[in-house]
């Protein structure tokens, strides 16, 4: 999940969403071998490695018996390191509620694996108990959507979103109430209080535009959770649906057979963000698209994520050219870059001080800029070993640094000093106390910290006297 | 940084021209500009863009198709289109190249770029119809009425100098009868009742360069062109990608162009004679009517002027790019006039001696320095059979026996040099008069303001002119005046893609940022002192010295040979002399510079060498791998392409390494040279060079190294001594272009002058014996 502190915007994994749901939240979803599933999939390797240890030991086990547990050492790996991975690894088990804190029989601390997870996982992986994947829908479908069809779709309605954030007035219509909530409540938009509130985007929307796909789609995703209760609907059942969800296959038909409304509702929503697809709303079946596929990727996306033919060029002298005719991307680019020519396939824009530092001024980062240009590359940029030319990545970082290169201070000025001595008198005492800030003898004037002003001032007080 | 006027000051002159007399006779349609024309023409989008899509229309097959081209005659092209080498011939020979990176390249059409497409052979349908054939859209209105306009009326008519008798000659007969139909070219004509008569056009063969190896070299290149062509055309067939049939044709078309024009169409030509002494106002008359004569020079049936037997060496073997250039230049049998665009360390050498070679009647090398005199010659020596005797030096030092020589090689500022000269100079200088020179190289080109040239062109006839150079680029834009005072541009070479094939070094650059210390900065703000001092405070900025003496120790230790540029000569004295290294500077006699190049090649202790301005052009340093720029002069692109080439010679066994040069501009944080750089660096970028940016924090184990300057001590020393130094201390360098006849002769700093002056200046201290002068008469003299 991102979260919008300090004006950046950072993405938050699966896990570390997981981890900040209340901790009974987290048990009931364990009740569903999807989530299980999803979760294990997300943990560190040497995690899942202590998962399939325990997974058939009821009896709690000696926190000792643990420490053993580590990888077999390699030449050139530091013995610390694995210690740290160790920990990190048991870490992440407890932060999850898989493994709880207990004592063994003789009163040592020891380890147990969640029952509920237990019983759960074991479903996921070694089958058993009720089916827990969506079922197939039974007859085929007579107007059957292909995988190209949906990709469309999907990227389609993903990018009317998009698009009215770059646009909010001209895409009003363009997405559903619900979207728009969804996009208020996330702080991407703000509204005026008006009657017909005045829609702009804000510094996290600009940092959202930037992310790659899977990632808007997750942190949408993640603010809409937020409201769902408010809707009515229920977080578990929502999730444990989009766990499911992301076990689904891409192509394939799924019938709506035993949801029950409040599901059909949020199927409704996944609908109008892209993430399924239904023909109608009676039809009775849905295909889920490459969106929902990714969604519990998070950042490991690079394993499901198809890999996306980008289309800008980027050169060592700061000229960007896109083969794009696409409206959203060029507003994209204009964020950052200075837009010279369109041809009709192609644009050519120019990364410039100004409309670098412009983007700076929306709250983006040289990073989120970076890494924008990089998930959209032409293939042929691919040749090079670094893709994106150094220089450039290095200038806009530079750029970045420059703005920081200013360091505020609050502090008290202290000037028309009769003689030399009082003057060299007050600057000493005071660059003793560490609270003087700046000092200049020929003009006899100096700068003390807010905080040592008091004391220099009683200093001064009492020498006058 | 603070605004201040001060900093302001002169900084943006690097005399790259003195004079701003208006130049007369350029064609009109030189000025037209489809630039602002197509701009004004296009509407803009709501991001500011210029919206070329409503007067564009993409073809179907346009992913096949390498260009673009916008109405204001901007071209972009794909380098990874399979298509990319002919279009790229195609477009050097018609367009500007504006910059040429990677992937990307761009080019302009400008009105010079299509008049020397013209001259060297290419007509203005086919212009339009390879650029229709090439673009992924239709071609925009505006575009195709400019190439008309610029190439109808070019290249149609030629000055051709025939057994020593000038004709006014034409393929075209309604083109000559419209001339011959002005009173002005009537008054020109040698006999204007015969009227004009047409001949049966000589079928002239391609030449062959004369060295048999340059021939095997041509042999094998052009069959190589060949097996390369059939290996994508296979590619393409296998990979699936498909080249549209009309480009395809155009290979071939393209191919014969090169050589010459369409022979079938126009077999006869039509010419009349001219009257010798009425050239220049027929030349000028033309210009007027928008008929520029180009020149030519059928040099193979000019029996009047004798060969001069000279022949390249067999071991003397042009890479592809040259023979490509040379190509240009005799395309048709003749040689024509015109500027051939080299980077440094790419061979011009070679290539100025071949043509000498292949015209074989008297040459005339023009220079810049004393020193690239010496090297022409050796140049000569090696390239070519031509033997000590038959080449002659015409310089302040070196004054050879002119009379039996068949080449000569001289400064600009010796022919230019207008006041009274020494006797024998003055015999040398009647005999260069009088010859009939064949070929005129001028090396270095692009540093001669217009002025200068006039003069050394009224003073020497010759048949035909070659220019060479690395950067065709001007502060000032004069450059274009070059295109009518010597000719077309005829070839410019792609760095990226030399360096690619290993014909010149691979150059890592870095710009290495170094704070100013506290105490310098204080100065520099202050602003009460002179710019001279706030170049040095620049320049002498501690941290910049501790930055400088750690990147040599790093070379040197690596082995690498280091040339370090300084401006201001307080400066380099200073540097040279803290860490013991020679330096070389305008005071530096011939001799002593010839040694300490010499020790620099061959003594493994002497790694480094420190330089002042004289060294940036034409000072043939091969061994030199490292180049530390410490200051420069404001924000001059020329200048730093210039110094970059000292060290492009390609570097032999370093191929596994990525980089086998390394070029870095030291800059002092947060001064005026920070934004002087962006400019300077805009010509190399533009090339496709990057520049790196290396902040303090990068230098690894800079703390570790024994440097000078680690105390505040030692800095504060420093500045005293800067704030110190006299005003005769820190002169800065003469400045090597605006000594067109040595009028600015400063009193008092004369050894100042840089080592490309000491022509001018031998020549003076006999003739006019100034400084015995009495003091009074000083402001005068100036």
């Amino acid at each position: 999940m991102l979260s919008i502190g300090d004006k950046t915007l950072t993405c938050k994994t699966l896990l570390e969403y997981l981890k900040s749901l209340p901790r009974d939240t987290l048990d009931t979803l364990y009740q569903h071998p999807a989530t299980c599933l999803a979760v294990f999939r997300e943990l560190p390797e040497l995690s899942r490695h202590f998962i399939f240890r325990v997974l058939f030991v009821k009896r709690p086990i000696p926190q000792v018996t643990i420490a053993y547990w580590i990888p077999p050492p390699e030449p050139g790996r530091d013995v610390g390191d694995i210690a740290i991975l160790h920990r990190q690894s048991v870490q992440v088990l407890m932060d999850m509620c898989i493994w709880h804190d207990v004592k063994d029989g003789f009163g040592n601390p020891a380890i147990k694996l969640s029952d509920t997870f237990r019983e759960n996982f074991k479903i996921a992986t070694l089958g058993g108990g009720k089916p827990w994947t969506m079922s197939a829908a039974l007859e085929s479908d007579p107007h059957h959507r292909d995988i190209e069809f949906l990709e469309k779709y999907a990227m389609d309605r993903w990018e009317s979103v998009l698009q009215f954030l770059v646009q909010p007035k001209q895409g009003a219509t363009a997405i559903s109430r619900d979207a728009m909530r969804t996009l208020l409540h996330a702080g991407l938009i703000e509204s005026d209080e008006s009657e017909n509130p005045n829609m702009t985007i804000t510094s996290a929307g600009f940092q959202f535009l930037l992310l790659d796909t899977a990632s808007q789609v997750w942190f949408f995703i993640l603010k809409y959770l937020e409201t769902v209760t408010e809707r009515g609907l229920s977080l578990v059942e929502c999730l444990t649906f989009l766990f499911k969800l992301s076990f689904s296959t891409l192509g394939k038909d799924y019938s709506m057979e035993g949801m029950d409304n409040k599901l059909l509702t949020f199927l409704q929503h996944l609908r109008e963000f892209g993430l399924v697809y239904l023909r109608k709303r009676s039809s009775g079946r849905f295909y889920p698209t490459r969106l929902a596929l990714n969604i519990t990727a998070g950042e490991n996306k690079d394993l499901i994520d198809a890999p996306k033919h980008g289309n800008l060029i980027i050169e060592t002298n700061y000229r960007v050219y896109a083969h794009t005719t696409s409206e959203l991307q060029i507003a994209l680019l204009n964020i950052f870059t200075e837009i010279e020519g369109r041809f009709p396939d192609m644009i050519v824009a120019s990364i410039t001080r100004t409309s670098v530092r412009s983007a700076f001024q929306k709250g983006i980062s040289a990073e989120q800029i970076i890494s924008f240009l990089r998930q959209h590359c032409h293939p042929q940029m691919y040749k090079q070993q670094t893709v994106i030319p150094i220089t450039v990545a290095d200038q806009i970082r530079l750029w970045e640094l420059e703005r920081e290169r200013l360091e505020i201070t609050e502090g008290v000025l202290y000037k028309d000093f009769m003689s030399v001595h009082d003057f060299s008198l007050l600057s000493n005492f005071a660059s003793s106390k560490g609270v003087l800030i700046y000092s200049d003898e020929k003009q006899r004037t100096m700068v003390v910290t807010k905080k040592g002003h008091p004391s220099i001032k009683q200093f001064w007080k009492e020498q006058s006297k | 940084m603070p605004k201040k006027n001060k900093n302001k000051r002169q900084d943006e002159t690097y005399s790259d021209d003195d004079e701003g007399e208006e130049l007369e006779g350029v064609p009109q349609a030189s000025k037209r500009n489809v630039e602002e024309k197509g701009e004004q023409s296009t509407p803009k989008d709501q991001y500011g863009a210029f919206d070329f899509r409503t007067q564009l229309e993409l073809r179907d097959d346009y992913s096949h198709r390498p260009l673009w081209i916008a109405p204001n005659g901007h071209i972009f092209l794909e380098s990874y289109s399979p298509v990319y080498q002919h279009a790229k011939d195609f477009l050097i020979t018609i367009a500007e190249p504006v910059c040429r990176p990677e992937f990307i390249h761009e080019y302009k059409l400008t009105a010079y770029s299509l008049y020397a497409a013209v001259s060297v052979g290419m007509q203005t349908h086919d212009i339009i119809e390879y650029l229709r054939r090439l673009c992924k859209t239709t071609l925009p209105l505006g575009i195709c009425e400019f190439i008309q306009s610029c190439t109808l009326s070019y290249g149609k008519v030629k000055l051709v100098l025939k057994k020593n008798r000038y004709y006014v000659e034409s393929d075209y007969p309604d083109v000559i009868q419209r001339l011959i139909k002005h009173k002005a070219i009537q008054e020109c004509m040698l006999r204007p009742e015969d009227g004009v008569f047409s001949s049966e056009k000589q079928k002239s063969q391609a030449i062959m360069f004369t060295s048999h190896q340059a021939q095997m070299a041509g042999g094998t290149d052009i069959t190589n062109g060949k097996a390369e062509g059939e290996e994508t055309s296979k590619d393409s067939k296998n990979g699936g990608t498909v080249v549209p049939e009309d480009i395809n044709d155009l290979y071939e078309k393209l191919d014969k162009a090169d050589d010459e024009e369409d022979d079938e169409k126009a077999s006869h030509t039509v010419s009349f004679e001219v009257n010798q002494d009425r050239i220049e106002q027929l030349q000028k008359t033309c210009i007027g009517l928008d008929f520029p004569l180009l020149a030519e020079y059928d040099f193979k049936n000019d029996t009047v002027n004798e060969s001069i037997k000279i022949d390249l060496k067999p071991s003397a073997v042009l890479r592809p790019y040259q023979e490509k250039s040379l190509r240009k230049m005799f395309g048709n049998g003749r040689a024509r006039s015109g500027i051939i665009v080299l980077p440094c360390g790419a061979g011009k050498s070679l290539v100025g001696v071949t043509a000498c070679c292949t015209v074989n009647k008297k040459a005339l090398v023009l220079c810049n320095s004393s020193v690239s005199v010496e090297q022409w010659k050796q140049q000569f020596k090696m390239w070519s059979t031509a033997t000590d005797d038959m080449i002659c030096r015409f310089t302040s030092d070196a004054k050879d026996k002119p009379f039996n020589a068949s080449i000569l090689v001289t400064t600009y500022a010796m022919i230019s040099h207008n006041q009274k000269r020494a006797y024998e100079a003055e015999q040398t200088m009647n005999w260069l008069k009088e010859q009939e020179w064949g070929i005129m190289v001028l090396d270095e080109v692009h540093t001669i303001p217009a002025k200068m040239f006039r003069r050394v062109l009224t003073i020497v006839q010759s048949h035909c002119k070659l220019g060479l150079t690395a950067t065709l680029v001007r502060e000032d834009d004069k450059i274009a005046d070059l295109n009518f005072l010597i000719g077309p541009k005829l070839y410019e070479a792609n760095w990226l893609e030399l360096q690619k094939d290993g014909y010149i070094a691979k150059v890592q650059c870095a710009e290495v940022w170094c704070p100013m210390t506290p105490e310098f900065y204080r100065e520099y703000l202050n602003g009460k002192v002179s710019d001279q001092k706030i170049k040095l405070l620049c320049g002498m900025n501690p941290n910049k010295f501790r930055t400088c003496e750690f990147l040599i120790k790093y070379h040197e230790n690596r082995n690498d040979k280091i040339i370090v540029f300084i401006d201001e000569v307080f400066a380099l004295i200073h540097y040279a002399k803290t860490m013991q290294k020679m330096y070389i500077c305008g005071k530096t006699n011939q001799k002593e510079r010839m040694t300490i190049i010499q020790n620099f090649k061959l003594n493994p202790k002497v790694n480094t060498i420190f330089f002042s301005r004289v060294a940036d052009t034409s000072f043939d340093i091969p061994e030199a791998n490292v180049l530390i720029e410490i200051s420069s002069q404001g924000g001059s692109r020329r200048q730093e392409a210039q110094r970059l080439g000292r060290i492009l010679r390609a570097k032999k066994g370093a191929v596994a390494e990525n980089y086998n040069a390394f070029f870095y501009a030291l800059l002092s944080q947060d001064t005026r040279e920070m934004g002087y750089s962006r400019k300077r660096q805009s010509f190399l970028i533009n090339q496709g060079y990057a520049y790196r940016v290396i902040t303090p924090s990068q230098l690894i184990g800079m703390d570790e190294e024994q440097l000078h300057y680690q105390t505040k001590e030692e800095q504060v020393h420093l500045l005293e001594q800067i704030l110190a130094a006299s005003e005769s201390d820190m002169y800065e360098e003469g400045v090597l272009v605006d000594r067109a006849g040595g009028s600015h002769r400063r009193v008092g700093n004369m050894s100042s002058m840089s080592g490309a002056d000491d022509s001018v200046y031998g020549e003076k201290r006999r003739g006019s014996k100034k400084e015995h002068l009495h003091y009074l008469f000083k402001k005068f003299r100036s």
